[in-house]
């Protein structure tokens, strides 16, 4: 490979990080190239031991978009992470996908169920009184309110659930790839 | 992946070797690639990444040096911050690699059965 290409490639590969921090990327990897051809060594040569540029540059985007979330967890950080972690295409996450498509998509099941039976509380509880409901309207009321709270209950552990799994797999990607931030954090930056 | 209590080893051990060069000079960063690629069979290639998740962890700051023959080369040194976690990661390491050596160098134990 030559250092046009393998630059190209790395270009290509960081799009979607903001511009200047791809710049800074590549020239970094273009001073390392005309550091080592001043030793001696060949372009193709060189470019071998720098490695795959695409996988390179994925690890990369991989990282920003785990430290996005980590800095801050909101579903669209989640997302991203995800993305992130999906688009290093390991065989791992290949074979893991079948699980993890059942397992996200039980989370957003129960999610949508909360969701129904907290709109169900809220018609029992705005239409019960007036129904002639078993009990009078006071158990109407009482009845809708606590349907609505179980509602926000099933919303909730699914929420935390779905953190937990994001984070088992932000572990996981950390755990596999060389290039990211190392899963067991030495204790001194406490930034866990 | 059988690899990869090895590729945790070396990522654990990479930022601090990459302190430590840093701590008695400052250097750029093929140097640094050259060195650790050479000596514990690091690929080139992560370095990079390395040097930047450092710099914004602020542990490393660079500067540019002009240079006689071709660009200006990025040097890296030390933050007051990078200093004190080389001092205290490469306490922990001394401590952590001596343990493990005096595993490893244990006479190996007389079965209890044995002596009786």
């Amino acid at each position: 490979m030559t250092r046009a290409e393998f630059l190209t490639r790395l270009r290509r590969g960081l799009n979607g990080l903001p511009p200047e921090t791809v710049d800074e990327i590549v020239a970094d990897h273009e001073a390392h190239f005309v550091e080592a051809a001043a030793k001696g060594r060949n372009d193709p040569e060189i470019a071998a031991a720098l490695g795959n540029p695409e996988r390179l540059a994925r690890e990369v985007r991989a990282e920003a978009g785990l430290a996005r979330w980590e800095a801050e967890k909101t579903p669209g950080n989640a997302v991203a992470a995800m993305v992130a972690l999906i688009g290093l295409a390991s065989l791992d996450i290949l074979f893991l996908l079948p699980l993890l498509v059942g397992v996200v998509s039980s989370l957003a099941a129960v999610f949508v169920a909360a969701i129904a039976v907290f709109i169900a509380g809220g018609v029992v509880f705005v239409a019960g009184p007036f129904a002639g409901a078993p009990g009078g309207p006071v158990v109407a009321l009482l009845l809708g309110v606590g349907v609505m709270a179980l509602g926000v209950v099933m919303a909730a552990v699914t929420a935390v659930l779905t953190i937990w799994l994001v984070n088992a797999l932000v572990w996981f990607g950390r755990l596999h790839y060389r290039l990211l931030k190392p899963a067991l954090q030495q204790s001194n930056s406490g930034d866990i | 992946m059988p690899d990869g209590i090895e590729i945790q080893l070396k990522k654990g051990v990479l930022g601090l070797c990459v302190l430590a060069l840093l701590s008695g000079r400052d250097n750029y960063a093929y140097e640094i690639a050259a060195r650790l690629a050479d000596d514990i069979g690091m690929g080139e290639g992560t370095i990079y990444p390395l040097m930047r998740r450092m710099q914004t962890d602020g542990l490393v700051e660079t500067y540019l040096v002009e240079s006689q023959s071709g660009p200006s080369r990025k040097y890296y040194r030390l933050t007051d911050a990078g200093r004190r976690a080389f001092e205290s990661q490469k306490a922990e390491w001394t401590s952590f690699a001596h343990a493990v050596d005096g595993i490893l160098n244990a006479p190996t134990p007389q079965a209890a059965g044995e002596t009786a």
